[in-house]
């Protein structure tokens, strides 16, 4: 395809999506916070040394969301409530994330409203916690929400305290806006840019071997895509690439570095695709986040793309039917 | 160490199981309690092994199921609590001291969960079920695999959790039952998806606090356990005779613990294992290597249906070499080994052919109720009830019931003792 009409789609998109969702979109897309910055205050991520002064604060709600049933019971953070990723936070007949109403619910229980500050860990390095943060940001908790960096792991290793009781909190009153569809990506604008019909950047974050097609699925788990590869035109960052090995977030400079070399530097709308959109949030958090780029997650990824009938893919390692 | 090596050595020096002390430690000379010094090199093993663990990244867990696996089958092994040799005392013997400590575990599980669980959900009444409690499905499958681990434990002298404990007295059935388990495990894989797809996959699970609030399901176990009990405390044998007050170390090391108090400690190991690592289990390990072995060996269907999602003991597949449960069971053979040892018991014997027979069939029985019963008398029956499932107390009469029946079958055709 001559390069000519992609750059005049990319002008189109541009003038045409700031149109689309312009208020919700404002603050994940704000500059200011390209910066990540020490003062707890505006950082995203908070760090465990400065969690655990400050677990008596007032207005500040801690919220574990761990994959592994149990871990929460056996031993949390002093203060922390559980959420549990799989019930509270998704729809559970349908595929989609909690409508407005049960989330307004799980907010209300939680103590959350839009003045208090949210900490969200987990288990697994974060990936739900990040997750429950990106479903958060939907609903408009966004500057208030932040993810403990390192998480349940860093916390533990550093031997500081757990707790097995139960927390009280005084419930809100928070009400739950419609979803703001600005943070999330849907098939159609997939098949978009896979089509060159649209100038955004696809970052498909799983392993080079489900990148490649070689396998369909990490080891372990079940094959739930009919086709193996990937979304064409996308580039493969794996997620823990943006990760130390303490679990910590790597700084603002490395990760520009990292992902600039993928041909990602946040001039383009980015959107984050991995098996079922939840280690992609990971990512997803990393742009939008810590790095203020323009990012949506797609959370329907390969589960929903590599079932679709009739759309591109790029099968690198040349499977039939995840074989040779 | 001197009070209790010197008589130990002492009383069970002409008793044959000191060919098996020897076996291990060499020839036995008349006063060096070798017996004692093994048994204690065991446990410290054990402790180095559980300070191992702790040491690596994430094996506090592990280090943790290792120690309650061996201070559970130190208990076992102390208190010789066996579901079935109590049952067939009380059948045969007359004697309902076992049982009634069955009914102690019970009762001191089902109290101690309750403060573990209210702690956990204050509210009991959503949709929600505690986390990792075993708490299955009741149904008619249920009901079959109760009955026939129970046949099983008549047909193979006990039941998995016992067998695993005699491996450490070094039963000759024991090591028979327990590859029949693991072919029973394979068993009940392979007729799992027609069982699920007809029966399992509608039948409730159902969660008594749930209803009950917890205060509500403590009252009403407690009062089932007292109305169990009660009929049992009025034919205790009468006492024989004032016996001598035994010395401390002797009472715990070497004589045999009333079965009740064995049937406390087993309630609070099995509410302090809830609380840190998960409820008491012995055959997630078994199923999980049953399945992994017979998937390599292409005998399981290519997809369970349903089985990983039930609670229970999971045999979903594993990669890591240790797992919690593999040790918790590696843990309760070695120290009932330890204990066996130091109190005289360890007492190989070549096995019969009878032996072996009744213990793969039997153990080929317990494995198939132990697979679709989703546990075993430990996992569903014990864990079950004290966490307020319904599906426990199922097993747990659907076990009793398939064992009373094949004993009676057994000794009328002579078959069984």
């Amino acid at each position: 395809m001559p390069r000519l009409p992609a750059r005049l789609l990319a002008l189109v998109a541009g003038i045409l999506l700031p149109l689309t969702g312009a208020a919700a979109q404002e603050p994940a897309a704000r500059p200011g916070a390209a910066a990540a910055k020490d003062d707890a205050k505006e950082s995203p991520l908070v760090s465990t040394e400065w969690l655990e002064k400050n677990l008596d604060a007032k207005s500040l709600r801690i919220v574990e969301v761990s994959v592994e049933p149990g871990v929460f019971e056996r031993g949390h953070i002093p203060g922390a409530q559980n959420v549990v990723w799989h019930t509270d936070l998704v729809d559970t007949v349908s595929r989609d994330i909690a409508g407005p109403d049960k989330f307004t619910a799980l907010a209300r229980r939680l103590g959350i409203d839009r003045t208090t500050t949210v900490v969200l860990y987990g288990d697994n390095n974060n990936w739900f916690a990040a997750w429950g943060a990106w479903v958060l940001a939907q609903y408009g908790l966004v500057d208030n929400v932040k993810l403990l960096d390192g998480g349940r792991r860093k916390w533990e290793a550093e031997k500081r305290p757990l707790d097995t009781r139960t927390t009280e909190v005084a419930a809100s009153t928070f009400t739950a806006p419609a979803p703001s569809p600005a943070l999330r990506a849907r098939f159609g604008d997939v098949l978009a840019v896979a089509r060159k019909e649209r100038d955004e950047q696809i970052l498909d974050i799983r392993s080079p071997d489900e990148f490649s097609g070689k396998v369909i699925a990490p080891p372990g788990v079940q094959e739930l895509a009919i086709r193996a590869g990937h979304i064409p035109g996308s580039v493969n960052v794996p997620w823990a690439k943006a990760v130390n090995p303490d679990g910590t977030i790597k700084s603002p400079a490395e990760l520009k570095a990292l992902y600039a070399a993928a041909g990602i530097d946040g001039t383009k709308p980015i959107i984050t695709s991995c098996r079922i959109g939840e280690r992609s949030s990971h990512s997803w958090f990393v742009l939008s986040r810590i790095l203020g780029y323009q990012a949506r997650n797609y959370d329907g990824s390969w589960t929903e793309y590599g079932n679709a009938v009739g759309v591109p893919v790029v099968n690198l390692a040349g499977t039939v039917w995840g074989g040779k | 160490m001197r009070p209790l090596t010197g008589p130990v050595a002492e009383r069970s020096a002409p008793r044959p199981q000191d060919r098996a002390s020897a076996g291990t430690a060499g020839r036995a000379p008349s006063r060096v309690p070798y017996r004692v010094l093994a048994a204690l090199a065991v446990a410290a093993g054990l402790a180095a092994w559980a300070w191992w663990l702790a040491g690596q990244p994430g094996g506090a867990r592990l280090a943790l199921s290792l120690s309650f696996g061996a201070l559970f089958g130190f208990v076992l092994q102390r208190s010789r609590f066996c579901f079935y040799c109590q049952w067939r005392d009380l059948l045969v013997e007359g004697d309902p001291r076992g049982l009634l400590g069955i009914l102690a575990a019970l009762a001191a599980g089902v109290a101690g969960y309750a403060v573990v669980l209210g702690a956990w959900m204050p509210d009991p009444s959503g949709t929600r079920l505690p986390p990792d409690a075993h708490i299955g499905p009741v149904g008619p499958v249920l009901v079959l695999a109760g009955a026939v681990f129970g046949a099983g434990m008549a047909v193979s002298g006990s039941c998995i959790s016992a067998h695993l404990y005699r491996l450490g007295e070094g039963s000759p059935t024991a090591p028979f039952a327990l590859v029949g388990t693991g072919l029973g495990f394979v068993l009940g894989f392979a007729t799992w998806n027609p069982l699920y797809l007809a029966s399992v996959s509608e039948a409730p699970v159902i969660w008594l606090p749930r209803h009950l609030g917890y205060a509500g399901s403590l009252v009403l176990a407690l009062t089932l356990l007292a109305a169990l009990a009660w009929p049992l405390l009025h034919r205790l044998p009468e006492p024989a005779g004032p016996r001598p007050r035994p010395e401390p170390l002797r009472a715990v090391f070497t004589g045999r613990w009333p079965v009740w108090l064995g049937g406390l400690a087993v309630g609070a190991i099995g509410t302090l294992a809830y609380l840190r690592v998960g409820p008491l289990g012995v055959t997630a390990e078994i199923g999980g290597r049953a399945r992994q072995a017979a998937g390599a060996a292409g005998l399981l269907p290519a997809r369970l249906e349903g089985l990983d999602t039930f609670r229970g003991c999971a045999t979903a597949l594993r990669d890591a070499v240790l797992t919690p449960n593999g040790l918790f069971v590696g843990g309760l053979v070695l120290a009932s080994f330890a204990a066996a040892l130091a109190a005289g018991q360890f007492r190989p014997a070549r096995p019969t052919r009878g032996q072996a027979g009744r213990g793969l069939l039997g153990g080929v029985l317990l494995g198939w109720g132990a697979m679709t019963g989703l546990g075993c008398s430990v996992g569903t029956l014990l864990s079950g009830i004290m966490a307020g499932a319904l599906s426990g107390w199922v097993f747990g009469l659907a076990m009793f019931a398939g064992a009373a029946g094949t004993l009676w079958l057994g000794r009328r055709t002579g078959h069984l003792a």
